[in-house]
């Protein structure tokens, strides 16, 4: 094992320095002062307490949970088919296709968020909640579209078959069949997704307008040291539901292949 | 068994761009027989199944089922119901729901529904499982149930899609009787797919053979086995010695033939192959050999050869024996009963051979 403890060094240093500085902001949050600096003056929860007072907070939260719900919905039901056809069908042009909806995984957020306020003015669609949850589904459909695969990936294609077989339209095969096979792989999607937006701030930021998303109000708020602390503690809000969500998502996509065997 | 066709199948052919799975199949399946269509895999049997069901349309010919033309008919309009290979349990639903499914949102009453999914579930012998999940089944209650789900639908087809691959060798067997029993006590015709010639010959009423899209030969299957049209039938079904032959006269009902391993002897011309020329091809069967230390008596042809390969099966001893002037070691299997003679590697051994054991058969091109 002796020959490894190098390599073992590694990735504790290699996983401190990536979670250590995203620790720091829950632990500040607690901390009864303004500057965010150690030693930590004392321990208080008033940062949290203060949150739920503050207007333009809930009004920037209730943004990003409309935002965040739209796009997951809408990222989702594109994902279901686009998943199925990629997964069942072969056709002209599939692999462009594929390749097409996984693009915004790679494509810098300044690009994409600046050619969408040009094209969406263009439309005469100005910057507005509309434009933000159509920026996001555009960026949650490569997590929508590759987990709706794996939940089709062990979907045996006869059990459709048998559905048809045994009397049932299209439409009847899809409801009363593939949909209840796929429930818990769109379940994780719709966790994902909403998470993806909830998260996201560049598009956000060039597209809400003057409607803020929890991201950018979080942003605004940066500039004022007087409030850095409640900005600390809403971080912290942020970043342990953005986690639970993605450990549900995940619970519900394992299910949704381990079901299907 | 009338001799009405639930089936008629006119020149069908399917072809995948340049693949031609099915080529002009011809086939009429009479009301309430057990029909198997037999082929190694890739011969089309699947795609001719496919087709019947409605997953598939065919790109020339036609297809009626009882009477009817099913050209542009659906699969979910179609009287025939399947048995997947993989079964396709919904395992979203237990057992009574799996059943029920085609009779559910058709207007059919709760109660009659559940008084056909419990006779449905006695029938395949899986009374009362109705809320079992459909996870927690074993393989071969998945084969009921998947039988069950289609025979509720009352179908005038049951169509079988290698029924009994996904089992072990022992629940297999047992289903093949089931089956069987099943198919009688219902009078449905069954139309079974499989590349299993036991399986084929124990269950079916008449056997169509299939090779590279061709339907090859449909009989019975102690005919397709007496009298098989062509090497590829004789040796697909059970084993069968070749020997090249020369057929030295013809008379209008028998051909004399000449062998490397016996001269002039007289056999009965085969009814479905045609034997034209001189250079035919004969079969024989290894268990209608007889083998045996003295030159034996009361046979229209002996010869001698030496032991070159035993093998025990338990209820038979398969022997290869190298003769001059032959190929392949002939194959003879001896029945164990007594166990009389125990031959040896090396041993020289006389083989008896009956004028009705000897098939004629086409000369293959190859």
């Amino acid at each position: 094992m002796k020959r490894f403890l190098g390599l073992r060094t590694y990735t504790l240093v290699y996983l401190a320095f990536l979670y250590l500085p995203v620790l720091l902001l829950p632990l500040f949050s607690f901390n009864d002062g303004t500057i965010v600096a150690f030693p930590i003056k004392g321990w208080t929860l008033k940062w949290y307490g203060q949150l739920g007072a503050q207007d333009t907070l809930v009004q920037a939260l209730m943004n990003s949970l409309v935002v965040g719900g739209l796009a997951a919905l809408l990222a989702t039901s594109m994902g279901l088919f686009a998943a199925r056809s990629y997964v069942r069908y072969r056709f002209r042009g599939k692999k462009v296709s594929e390749a097409l909806v996984m693009l915004p995984l790679v494509v810098p957020g300044i690009i994409v968020a600046s050619s969408m306020l040009v094209l969406f003015i263009s439309l005469g669609l100005k910057p507005s909640l509309t434009a933000v949850i159509l920026g996001h589904t555009f960026l949650a459909l490569p997590f929508s579209v590759s987990i709706m695969k794996s939940a089709f990936d062990d979907f045996d294609v006869s059990l459709e078959e048998a559905a048809y077989d045994l009397g049932s339209g299209v439409f009847e095969t899809f409801r009363r069949v593939t949909l209840p096979m796929v429930a818990p792989g769109i379940v994780a999607s719709l966790l994902v997704s909403f998470t993806v937006s909830f998260d996201e701030f560049v598009l956000a930021f060039f597209l809400s307008g003057n409607e803020p998303t929890l991201p950018v109000y979080i942003w605004s708020q940066i500039r004022f040291p007087a409030k850095l602390p409640n900005t600390l503690a809403l971080g912290s809000l942020l970043l342990l539901a953005s986690v639970l969500l993605l450990v549900v998502a995940e619970f519900f996509r394992r299910r949704s292949t381990k079901s299907l065997v | 068994m009338t001799e009405t066709n639930i089936i008629e199948m006119t020149g069908v052919q399917k072809r995948f761009g340049k693949f031609m799975a099915v080529n002009d199949l011809t086939l009429n399946l009479r009301e309430g027989e057990f029909f198997s269509l037999l082929g190694p895999s890739g011969c089309g049997k699947t795609t001719a199944l496919r087709m019947i069901a409605g997953f598939q349309e065919p790109t020339k010919g036609q297809i009626s089922i009882d009477g009817q033309d099913m050209q542009g008919i659906a699969a979910n309009q179609r009287p025939t119901n399947m048995v997947f290979q993989s079964y396709a349990i919904f395992p979203h639903l237990n057992v009574g729901n799996n059943v029920a499914y085609g009779l559910r949102n058709r207007g059919i009453s709760k109660s009659e529904i559940d008084q056909r999914v419990a006779d449905a579930l006695e029938m395949v012998e899986l009374d009362g499982l109705q809320s079992r999940g459909a996870t927690e089944l074993s393989g071969g209650q998945r084969q009921r149930v998947a039988l069950a789900r289609a025979l509720i639908m009352r179908p005038k087809v049951l169509l079988l899609d290698e029924p009994l691959s996904a089992l072990d060798k022992k629940l297999r067997e047992q289903m093949q009787f089931e089956m069987r029993r099943l198919q009688r006590s219902l009078g449905i015709t069954f139309v079974m797919v499989t590349h299993d010639q036991y399986e084929a010959m124990t269950m079916s009423d008449r056997i169509g053979v299939m090779f590279e899209g061709k339907l090859v030969q449909v009989d019975e299957p102690a005919t397709l086995y007496a009298k098989p049209s062509n090497q590829d039938v004789a040796s697909f079904i059970g084993e069968m010695n070749f020997l090249p032959a020369q057929v030295t006269d013809e008379k209008d009902g028998s051909l004399v033939i000449s062998t490397p391993c016996f001269d002039g002897m007289k056999i009965e011309k085969n009814p479905n192959a045609t034997t034209s020329g001189a250079n035919i091809l004969v079969g024989i069967r290894p268990e209608q050999l007889e083998i045996a230390v003295e030159k034996p008596d009361g046979y229209d042809a002996t010869f001698q050869g030496i032991v070159s390969d035993v093998a025990f099966y338990g209820e038979n001893v398969h022997y290869h024996v190298r003769v001059d002037g032959v190929e392949k070691p002939i194959a003879a299997s001896v029945p164990n009963y007594f166990h009389t003679v125990d031959f040896r590697q090396g041993d020289t051994v006389w083989i008896g051979v009956h004028s009705a054991s000897v098939i004629a058969l086409r000369q293959d091109e190859k």
